[in-house]
């Protein structure tokens, strides 16, 4: 009896044990005032993961969006690629394009109280050179040759050659953004993390919650504009159909990103009027590489008939229902130098496809549907991101149009990461690609079209003018002659858009979808930045 | 019964290092180069001269059973190396996550024995009576309904139409009920049923005529007798499931934005952070042996015949 009622107890104890930790969970926590808060000025958005370590110089998993809102570069990239004066209020460039002098803004504090300064930009330069395994892939950083703090408000940079979009690259979010001198380790070395989250940006981050929610409340001495909203809370929320839902419940102030919520959600939300919805500029373009290795490929009327053999209006306004504009030129056209792309407008043409592939020797036999030259079929894959729903609906879709003239499109699902490592081993025919976009852009996507290893350096190959066009690529980022440039972007860009080996399909949009009380909200033109500069909560 | 549980945790030493064995060389076999997916997950451009020196840091140049004595070691001591992504320890980065997902997985169990054993037993006592009709509508629904799609129905109805509950987040009690809801939701359909059947089944049993004969009261034959032991089977299954609840609420964790281990994970996997998903299926192992275990000494309370084998119930 005694031994039956010390298990009853050991039972009841550990059952009031997995109970109270239960309850205690639940409990802990609900005095945090910023959950339940309903703050008048603070505009709250959905993001679907956690902001990350407020590090300017680190990589993923920091979200670029929220070191945008803490830290500032240089220089700022503005509509149409205008390069605008941001810490730094001029520079000076050498004749030789190796010397660049900027001067900094005076008077601009970090949010600790402590100077902007030379001194500082060059502490934060350091730590970005001796981690050049990470920071390696942007341009200008490779060919640093010596960074120096003239006087107080002087910085100047030393390349060893000519390279002229280290002014445009000088706008990217990470990793030359500068961080304050308190907010160093020890040892001066970043990469291993930040002691506190110091920038000069127009917000503070408030408070964290790893995983739930992240609150930036605005800096009042900031150097410039002070942001009108007084608070930023920026919500993790991973699914989209709960970002949806959440909105709907009226839990979130602003929706925005780019496939934050499916197409479908977007255009029911429109159609609703309880909304305001805007849909961005282009910020990248939706590509098809073809690869010019494959023999089918190789052929440059077989590529153009394929671009005149599907109806691409059709097919971007059905698949994107408007969220996507049809494509003309391999990238968008408010990018620098782009604006004069030098090549033919494809439209759709049934009737000059079939011609075109009459003439490369591709013909139906009697009594078959698919193409044959030397006894074999016309047949190709298409290889897309299984995660992707757009790319797979056009995929169909061009499975189906190929078809009318007499082509075989076999089309394949697979991982991005698959995606990514098949492109770079050449073992593709077709492939869908998009370009990195502002501020990175055109130069970023010239160069890795000549970069070999990445994928489209092997995938022209069968471009009879390829040597000359790499040749060109390496001299526009040279050039210090700004016509000059201009000149060799409209070749290098027109050329290979032109032999169809990158067939632009659609330009990419951001969306955003807000509630009526939210106004000024503006599309930052760098594609990575956060659009809160302007927005403002109306009572 | 103390050398019983004893011998019990004992027996759990080879079964782990069996599943580390099972990981670890599955890890191994898998295409995935270690050193390659540091780099990609870092997005560093690798050359063959830091892929061969990241090999040799991560000592994936030594001999696999080296390898394998080095991860046993390491693991014994929680250490489950640097995640790829973030760059800190594995096992922070699991603990400051675990008591969300325990928080859940305890609640939602707790709600699914709450309703599933009066619901199961008195269908089973009262067969074709409207409890059992209920508990059948229940059990159709709750198996046939996907977790996430209840998640949904929920958020739409309680939160967005009735302003009950809140869509998403942690923080107070209120934010715990949906999210447990739905992942109690396909328990309680199972356990209801389980219950149900063994309740019917040990009615038939000669131990309840002989206490009916006795005299002994109805309402204390099905109590002490009959659901003690007919309750036996849905506590092995809850055992099991412990281990689900525990590492695999993932899809509830997303619907709901719940800060737990699932999203981690999920990251993980398409990051292919490779110290992560060891660390995780370990975890999970863990987990199911955990689960195992306790069911064990639930089953030796409520059934003293499985220690005292051989002997007949009194």
């Amino acid at each position: 009896m005694f031994n039956l009622s010390c298990k009853r107890k050991w039972l009841l104890s550990a059952m009031f044990l997995i109970i109270s930790i239960t309850l205690f969970g639940c409990t802990n926590g609900s005095g945090n005032g910023s959950e339940t808060e309903d703050n008048k000025d603070m505009v709250t958005f959905a993001w679907p993961r956690d902001i990350g370590d407020m590090n300017p110089h680190a990589y993923n998993p920091s979200q670029l969006f929220a070191q945008s809102m803490v830290y500032e570069p240089l220089v700022s990239y503005g509509e149409n690629g205008e390069l605008k004066p941001h810490l730094a209020e001029s520079w000076d460039i050498s004749e030789d394009g190796k010397e660049y002098v900027f001067h900094l803004r005076e008077g601009v504090k970090f949010t600790d109280g402590t100077e902007f300064n030379a001194a500082v930009v060059k502490k934060n330069f350091d730590t970005i050179q001796d981690n050049m395994d990470l920071n390696g892939w942007l341009g200008f950083l490779s060919k640093i040759d010596q960074t120096e703090a003239v006087d107080t408000n002087t910085f100047k940079l030393t390349l060893t050659e000519p390279y002229y979009p280290t002014i445009q690259e000088l706008a990217v979010v990470r990793p030359v953004r500068f961080l304050g001198e308190a907010g160093f380790p020890k040892d001066g070395d970043t990469s291993k993390g930040v002691e506190k989250a110091v920038g000069t940006g127009p917000w503070i981050l408030d408070e964290h919650k790893t995983d739930e929610y992240a609150v930036f409340k605005r800096n009042e001495n900031y150097w410039g504009d002070v942001p009108n909203a007084e608070k930023i809370k920026v919500k993790v929320i991973p699914d989209a159909e709960t970002r949806l839902l959440a909105f709907e419940k009226g839990d979130l102030d602003l929706l925005y990103g780019e496939g934050i919520i499916s197409i479908d959600a977007f255009n029911q939300l429109k159609a609703s009027g309880s909304y305001e919805t805007s849909v961005s500029e282009p910020i990248a373009t939706r590509q098809l590489v073809m690869n010019t290795n494959k023999k089918q490929l190789s052929d440059e009327r077989v590529r153009q008939a394929l671009h005149y053999g599907f109806n691409k209006e059709a097919m971007v306004e059905g698949v994107t229902a408007g969220l996507e504009e049809k494509a003309d030129y391999i990238l968008p056209t408010n990018l620098p130098y782009t604006s004069a792309i030098d090549a033919t407008e494809i439209e759709y043409n049934v009737n000059k496809a079939e011609q075109l592939l009459d003439e490369a020797g591709w013909k139906i036999p009697k009594g078959e549907t698919v193409r044959q030259k030397d006894g074999k079929p016309l047949k190709i894959e298409l290889m897309y991101d299984s995660a992707e729903s757009v790319q797979k609906t056009m995929a169909e879709t061009l499975q189906s149009e190929w078809a009318q003239i007499g082509v075989q499109l076999d089309i394949v699902g697979v991982e991005l990461t698959t995606q990514v490592e098949r492109f770079k081993a050449n073992d593709f025919d077709l492939n869908f690609f998009s370009n990195y976009g502002a501020p990175y852009d055109p130069h970023t996507f010239v160069n890795i079209v000549a970069t070999e290893g990445f994928g489209f350096n092997e995938a022209i190959s069968a471009y009879p003018n390829k040597q000359e066009l790499l040749d060109k690529i390496t001299k526009v980022t040279q050039t210090t002659d700004e016509k000059e440039r201009q000149q060799l972007y409209t070749e290098i860009l027109g050329s290979l858009q032109e032999q169809g080996a990158i067939v632009p399909i659609s330009y990419i949009k951001k969306i955003a979808v807000y509630q009526n009380g939210i106004a000024d909200f503006t599309f930052p033109a760098n594609r990575d930045e956060h659009p809160f500069t302007g927005i403002r909560k109306e009572q | 019964m103390v050398t019983f549980i004893i011998k019990r945790i004992i027996t759990i030493v080879p079964i782990y290092l069996i599943a580390i064995l099972i990981t670890f060389g599955m890890i191994h076999l898998s295409p995935v180069d270690p050193a390659e997916a540091y780099f990609t997950a870092a997005h560093v451009q690798a050359t063959d001269q830091l892929l061969e020196q990241k090999r040799q840091e991560l000592g994936l140049d030594q001999p696999f059973l080296l390898q394998y004595i080095d991860t046993v070691l390491n693991i014994s001591q929680f250490d489950f190396g640097t995640s790829y992504v973030t760059n800190k320890p594995v096992w922070d980065e699991i603990a400051t996550r675990m008591p969300a997902t325990i928080q859940l997985a305890l609640c939602s169990l707790l709600i699914a024995i709450i309703v599933s054993v009066p619901l199961g037993f008195l269908a089973g006592i009262k067969r074709n009576g409207v409890m059992d009709h209920a508990s059948r509508f229940l059990s159709f629904i709750g198996a046939s309904i996907p977790s996430f799609w209840l998640g949904y129905l929920l958020i739409f109805f309680f939160s967005v139409k009735l302003d009950l509950f809140p869509v998403e987040g942690t923080g107070t009690w209120k934010h715990l009920v949906l999210p447990s809801i739905t992942l109690a939701f396909p328990l309680i359909a199972l356990y209801t049923r389980l219950l149900r059947t063994s309740v019917m089944e040990n009615l038939q049993e000669t131990y309840v005529l002989f206490a009916r004969t006795r005299g002994i009261r109805e309402y204390s034959i099905m109590g002490k007798h009959v659901l003690r032991i007919a309750i036996s089977p849905m506590i092995t299954g809850l055992g099991m499931n412990l281990g689900h609840l525990l590492t695999g609420t993932i899809i509830v964790e997303a619907v709901f934005s719940w800060p737990g281990l699932g999203r981690f994970f999920i990251d993980a996997i398409f990051n292919r952070d490779v110290p992560v998903i060891q660390a995780y299926v370990l975890l999970a192992a863990g987990a199911f042996l955990l689960g195992n275990l306790i069911v064990d000494l639930i089953q030796l309370y409520i059934d003293p015949r499985i220690s005292r084998k051989g002997r007949q119930l009194p």
